[in-house]
């Protein structure tokens, strides 16, 4: 995902001379060819979140279209205030573009891991929240959406799935729609295990790569169900229940705790329940009446 | 380096300003006086420096002030009115509900404000952004940003430094207001010292004494310039300097707006 970014955004700028890059130390031996080609609009700023994204307001003062860059949980739960001040408060649009999604840095343990970052941006007043899933969702979203004088929020990750979806920003997808009493909604490249687990269940199955706006009508047609959240982080539960107040829903994602472990995303995906077989139990308990079960996590040492 | 006290007669401008804020802060009952204070000759020196059309605030090829301490925003105000944004009668309605003035400022409300500021540390790195795009831009805009010695606490305030000195943004100048506020707490000693060890282009002046200012904000630059600014907070009123902290955020009662102003026009500051 991150190459199709730097494809998209490479070609735009060859065209707008508006864009400007602003990179906080991350893929800038990926960007080489946009640094090469538009040397005055690309910056590897250095090691400061915060003032990636004043800057990139500041720049946005001047009719610019920043893109900041850098890694998810550094960049969005350190300058939190900068973006709902300098970027939504003061009106001063821009991209903030992010990889490391969840666990993508699963080996570089619990600082690394990122899953606040969707549920604050969509609380900051004027801000587009995207958790992309797909590279296609990738090119599509930011050209759509870079230019418009509006926050963005878009997420990226290393493991995108390759399903195809509805390519429209705000609009979700029905991936299966079986006149079921249990709807999984899910959104961001979980969508691949979550198709895997439920695709021979008697559920329906709903997708969304753009948190805010969320798409309301879509949530609307499965009202009358239960809804599945499915999720590997916060933000798209808060989403569909705000939006759509009373409907039934259970949360299958996150615990609450420190997914203190390393390995690969998958292992952590496995041993709280986000793998195909994880989900599939909870998909089935809903549909037996009950609710998902919690995953059952090895005790943490205390510290000294 | 003079001390700040009334080495200079004061400006009449800028005498007309404090007493404005002392007036509009008695009506309202809200307003950070002593903070304001200390920065109307360095505001007023920017507005008699920069190109900038009070009748057409958003004139494209106009210069751009960020107050980054946004808590002088009645300071602020009074400074635009003193320059022709809009009449002082306006800024009467300072913390109202609906009021355009608030007691920090909205760069959607107010004629002239670039930047919504209030939360310390931000407006800085809001200029730096504003410079670079400038420059970017290809246009001569001067972009000047006025910060506070508290303020400097912040981190996110010498992260900025960073990158204007390193992106040598010959097109910003950063006021710093040394009026020693954080004496209480967190100190910063010798602060051109430490801009000039960020690689910034330092110049110190009396921060009350209006011709050296603007004599230091057109001096020629080829980075990032900081003026550092010594100033006493309450300047030009003895009770206000005097207690720094009992009037940090106090509205004068009728009797105290009388004393205050009497204390002004005296001049013996």
């Amino acid at each position: 995902m991150r190459a199709t970014f730097r494809n998209v955004v490479t070609q735009l700028a060859d065209q707008d001379d508006k864009i400007v890059m602003v990179l906080g130390d991350i893929s800038v031996y990926m960007f080489k060819d946009f640094w090469e080609k538009h040397p005055t609009r690309f910056y590897n700023m250095g090691i400061l979140e915060n003032t990636l994204i004043s800057v990139s307001a500041g720049l946005s003062s001047q009719g610019l279209h920043p893109f900041a860059h850098t890694i998810c949980p550094f960049i969005t739960d350190r300058s939190v205030e900068q973006i709902k001040l300098d970027m939504c408060y003061n009106q001063f649009g821009g991209n903030i573009v992010t990889c490391g999604a969840t666990f993508d840095y699963a080996w570089d343990g619990a600082t690394h891991h990122a899953y606040t970052d969707l549920a604050i941006m969509r609380m900051l007043p004027g801000m587009e929240v995207l958790h992309l899933g797909s590279k296609a969702e990738v090119e599509s979203m930011i050209r759509s959406q870079y230019n418009n004088g509006k926050p963005t929020y878009f997420r990226l990750s290393d493991h995108p799935h390759d399903l195809k979806t509805n390519l429209e920003f705000g609009k979700g997808t029905i991936f299966k729609n079986e006149g079921a009493p249990v709807t999984v909604m899910t959104a961001g490249p979980i969508l691949g295990n979550v198709m895997e687990a439920v695709q021979d269940l008697n559920v329906n199955l709903v997708y969304f790569h753009t948190l805010k706006p969320i798409d309301r009508e879509l949530i609307e047609q499965f009202k009358d169900t239960k809804i599945l959240v499915v999720h590997d982080a916060y933000g798209l539960h808060e989403a569909i229940t705000a939006e759509v107040p009373g409907l039934r829903t259970y949360y299958h994602g996150l615990p609450d705790a420190f997914c203190g472990w390393y390995g690969t995303v998958h292992d952590i995906r496995k041993r709280i329940g986000l793998d195909p077989a994880g989900i599939r139990a909870a998909a089935e308990a809903v549909l037996a009446g009950g609710a998902p079960a919690k995953p059952v996590l090895p005790a943490s040492k205390s510290a000294a | 380096m003079d001390s700040p006290h009334m080495t200079v007669p004061m400006d009449p401008l800028c005498k007309t300003i404090r007493t404005e804020i002392l007036k509009i802060s008695n009506k309202c009952g809200h307003g950070h006086i002593p903070t304001s204070f200390s920065i109307i000759e360095m505001m007023t020196a920017v507005y008699q420096t920069m190109k900038h059309d009070p009748k057409n605030p958003n004139w494209p090829d106009r210069d751009m002030f960020v107050l980054s301490k946004g808590h002088a925003s009645l300071g602020f105000y009074c400074t635009l009115a003193g320059h022709g944004y809009f009449p002082f009668s306006d800024v009467y309605s300072f913390g109202a509900f609906d009021s355009t003035f608030g007691c920090h400022p909205d760069r959607t409300k107010v004629p002239g404000a670039e930047a919504s500021t209030g939360s310390l540390g931000h407006g800085i790195g809001l200029a730096v952004g504003m410079a670079l795009g400038a420059r970017i831009n290809g246009t001569s805009r001067q972009v000047y940003t006025l910060i506070g010695d508290g303020e400097s606490n912040e981190g996110s305030v010498w992260e900025a430094a960073m990158v204007a000195s390193h992106q040598q943004l010959a097109n910003l100048t950063i006021l710093y207001d040394n009026n020693n506020s954080q004496g209480r707490c967190l100190p910063i000693p010798n602060p051109g010292e430490r801009f000039a060890s960020f690689g910034c282009d330092v110049v110190e002046v009396n921060g009350h004494d209006l011709p050296e200012l603007i004599k230091a904000l057109k001096k020629p630059h080829n980075t990032v310039r900081v003026v550092v600014c010594n100033t006493v907070k309450g300047y030009g009123a003895h009770t206000l300097s005097d207690k720094v902290y009992e009037w940090h955020r106090r509205a004068p009662k009728a009797d105290e707006l009388d004393m205050l102003i009497g204390e002004l026009n005296a001049g013996n500051f």
